[in-house]
């Protein structure tokens, strides 16, 4: 008979330990806040930032939570999987609300000009000097076909630029949610992207993700301005001397944090459907995987271990709502897993 | 006069030392377990190591005890996932014990196969100053063909060079053809099968007129030495008697093919790993390696490392739980 795993049965002699705790957040953005408030607290009793892990099944998965560290002052390194900002089709989907934002801001425009079909580095240029020289906006931009006239007697440009800055001024009407502008810009930036990206159905999510996080956002520019101050690599927060207070929240994808342990570990995103993934399901072999990957990640914990998840989560894939916690946990007996729900003040 | 030819004994010889003259009191200074696996020599051994209970410390501590029992360490060949990890290793063993420790054999599969065919090269059809590609430059040597076979130049979208290279990697690693990986990770670019594959072995031909290997060429060369030149495998079956590999359960099936051939004379070998942990299946691991062990090696002795030294016995009644759910 086929074997499918050599059982084993961990012990320490070491006494004591707090239980292990499963979470319930009412929405992803409550299970953000419940993870600063308590790493905050482990921090007041003495634990290092640096020892304490958030873990989690890809690496999108934490964009929220990003957000919610920056805010509240929290440094981190995320491990596994880019940062939210740092994956090009996400610079490419705000560099879009950038210039709607800021029509004179010319990295954005660089970039979004550039993913123009048939734009080159030299007509981007160009086009960049009519913009920044104000001879043409995003909101006198002409139909979808046409470019605008005045360019028209100075240069030819691709007719796709037209198209480009139709999207941008249907975006960028006053009044719009940012949500609403994001929806608009994906309609455009939809061919692009799949043309761009060999593998645009994986990085599909990291849209999706990007969405749901904007949908919490009244202001465009405070939207901007968050993301914006997210310490990336070539941002001049590197250049600066850390000094001493470098100790930093350790976020990282499960499988970066194989081998490792720290103090406090964090499970974060442990809903069925993230974490197993709803693809898991196709064969025993990969569910079993993504039980070792639970596994892998709860053995990390020395002292405490949090698992959470949110609740009413769209899953735009399968169309339906997640609410359930992992099954790899889900129905644990209390006496080995301790449930909150949170309360807010 | 007349010459009698006494033959080479196949197996090792029993080693000499007794514990009673060891440096360094090794039931002492590990649980038994641990104890168990360090002092377990000859034939195959499957070290389960558990999260957490001192797998380093007792693949440290087992270099220590086969040096001192007077296996010459060169003798001795531990395969890990990084150089790092080997190097640790052995500065830790060299620490524990005196500087012998340092002259085992230690590294990865690739650099210990780089280090085979520079010497045995022209038996796989190569020279031995082949360069090795490292990922980057194997992609742009698939972008060179790409563009020289006119496959840029399509009206339906082909394929970008990461993703060719990817999809020739996954193929060799994980022991399928292009095709299966096709229909798996890129089902869009299924139509363009029959051009991906003559890419594919253009880009075959490219290396070995160019004298190139990859890493995935590094281990299919070395398995193809192992297998098709008996006299080479004789040889390094001398050289590495007794063999240890580390994080078994990430080896993929050349790798465990590799090692089968390596220990194919004399069978000392020892693998530690813990299939509890096995996550990387997407790069080509297969958990089956270290599950089938025992069976493919007859006589195989398993040692579980079940003492954690790491969490609380809260956290691993809650692990020992869900791992207890999994599949039997």
């Amino acid at each position: 008979m086929t074997r499918h795993k050599f059982s084993k049965e961990l012990f320490t002699r070491r006494p004591g330990g707090e239980m292990p705790v499963i979470v319930a957040a009412q929405n992803e953005n409550i299970q953000s806040r419940f993870v600063v408030q308590k790493v905050l607290e482990l921090r007041e009793q003495g634990v290092p930032l640096s020892d304490i892990a958030i873990l989690f099944r890809s690496g999108y998965l934490s964009f929220d939570l990003e957000l919610e560290l920056t805010r509240a002052n929290v440094p981190f390194a995320k491990y596994g999987g880019l940062k939210l900002m740092e994956t090009a089709h996400i610079k490419d989907l705000v560099s879009y609300l950038r210039v709607i934002a800021n029509p004179r801001d010319a990295v954005a425009w660089n970039r979004i000009l550039l993913l123009v079909d048939g734009v080159g580095p030299r007509t981007a240029e160009r086009v960049l000097e009519d913009i920044l020289a104000g001879r043409v906006k995003a909101e006198q931009a002409g139909s979808s076909t046409t470019l605008p006239a005045f360019w028209s007697n100075f240069h030819t440009f691709p007719d796709r630029l037209g198209t480009l800055f139709q999207a941008l001024k249907d975006a960028a009407h006053e009044h719009l949610m940012p949500a609403d502008r994001v929806q608009r810009l994906l309609e455009y930036y939809e061919p692009v992207f799949t043309t761009r990206y060999d593998d645009y159905h994986k990085r599909r999510k990291d849209l999706e993700m990007f969405q749901q996080v904007t949908e919490r956002y009244r202001s465009l520019s405070t939207l901007l301005t968050d993301l914006a101050l997210e310490p990336t690599t070539d941002s001049v927060t590197d250049i600066v001397d850390p000094g001493a207070d470098d100790e930093k929240l350790v976020l990282s994808t499960i499988h970066s944090a194989k081998g490792l342990e720290w103090h406090s570990v964090f499970v974060l995103y442990a809903l069925d459907g993230r974490f197993p993934v709803t693809r898991a399901a196709a064969s025993d072999d990969t569910m079993e995987e993504e039980r070792r990957l639970m596994y892998v990640a709860c053995t990390r914990a020395k002292e405490n271990l949090f698992i959470t998840y949110p609740i009413n989560v769209y899953d735009r894939e399968t169309g339906m709502i997640l609410s359930k916690p992992s099954r790899f946990v889900d129905g644990m007996p209390e006496k080995l897993l301790d449930q909150w729900v949170i309360d807010e003040e | 006069m007349k010459k009698y030819l006494l033959k080479k004994t196949p197996f090792a010889e029993p080693p000499q030392e007794t514990e009673h003259h060891f440096q360094i009191d090794y039931r002492n200074q590990l649980n038994p377990a641990q104890f168990a696996a360090v002092s377990s020599v000859n034939g195959p051994h499957l070290i389960i190591a558990g999260a957490g209970t001192g797998k380093t410390r007792t693949i440290v501590y087992r270099v220590a005890y086969l040096v001192e029992l007077g296996v010459p360490p060169e003798s001795i060949l531990l395969l890990t996932f990084t150089r790092r990890a080997a190097q640790e290793m052995l500065r830790r063993a060299s620490m524990l014990l005196d500087a012998r420790c340092e002259k085992v054999s230690g590294g990865t599969f690739h650099s210990f196969a780089n280090l085979v065919l520079r010497q045995y090269a022209p038996l796989v059809g190569f020279d031995s100053s082949f360069t090795i590609l490292d990922q980057g430059d194997a992609e742009d040597v698939v972008n060179l063909l790409r563009t020289q076979m006119k496959f840029d130049t399509r009206e339906k979208r082909f394929p970008r060079k990461q993703t060719l290279y990817d999809i020739f990697s996954k193929a060799v690693n994980t022991v399928r053809s292009v095709k299966e990986v096709l229909g798996t990770e890129y089902p869009h670019y299924e139509d363009h099968c029959d051009d991906i594959l003559r890419l594919q072995q253009a880009f075959e031909v490219y290396k070995a007129h160019h004298n190139l290997m990859d890493y995935d060429d590094l281990l299919l060369h070395l398995r193809k030495l192992l297998r098709d030149a008996p006299k080479v495998r004789e040889t390094l079956c001398a050289r590495y008697r007794y063999i240890m590999v580390d994080e078994y359960q990430d080896t993929n099936l050349i790798q465990a093919e590799i090692i089968r051939l390596l220990a194919s004379s004399h069978g000392n070998v020892m693998v530690v790993g813990d299939d509890s942990q096995s996550i990387y299946s997407f790069r080509g691991a297969t958990i089956r390696n270290i599950l089938d062990f025992p069976d493919q090696y007859p006589g195989c002795n398993v040692i579980r490392l079940e003492e954690n030294y790491r969490s609380t016995q809260p956290i691993l009644d809650l692990t020992n739980e869900i791992i207890r759910r999994a599949r039997d």
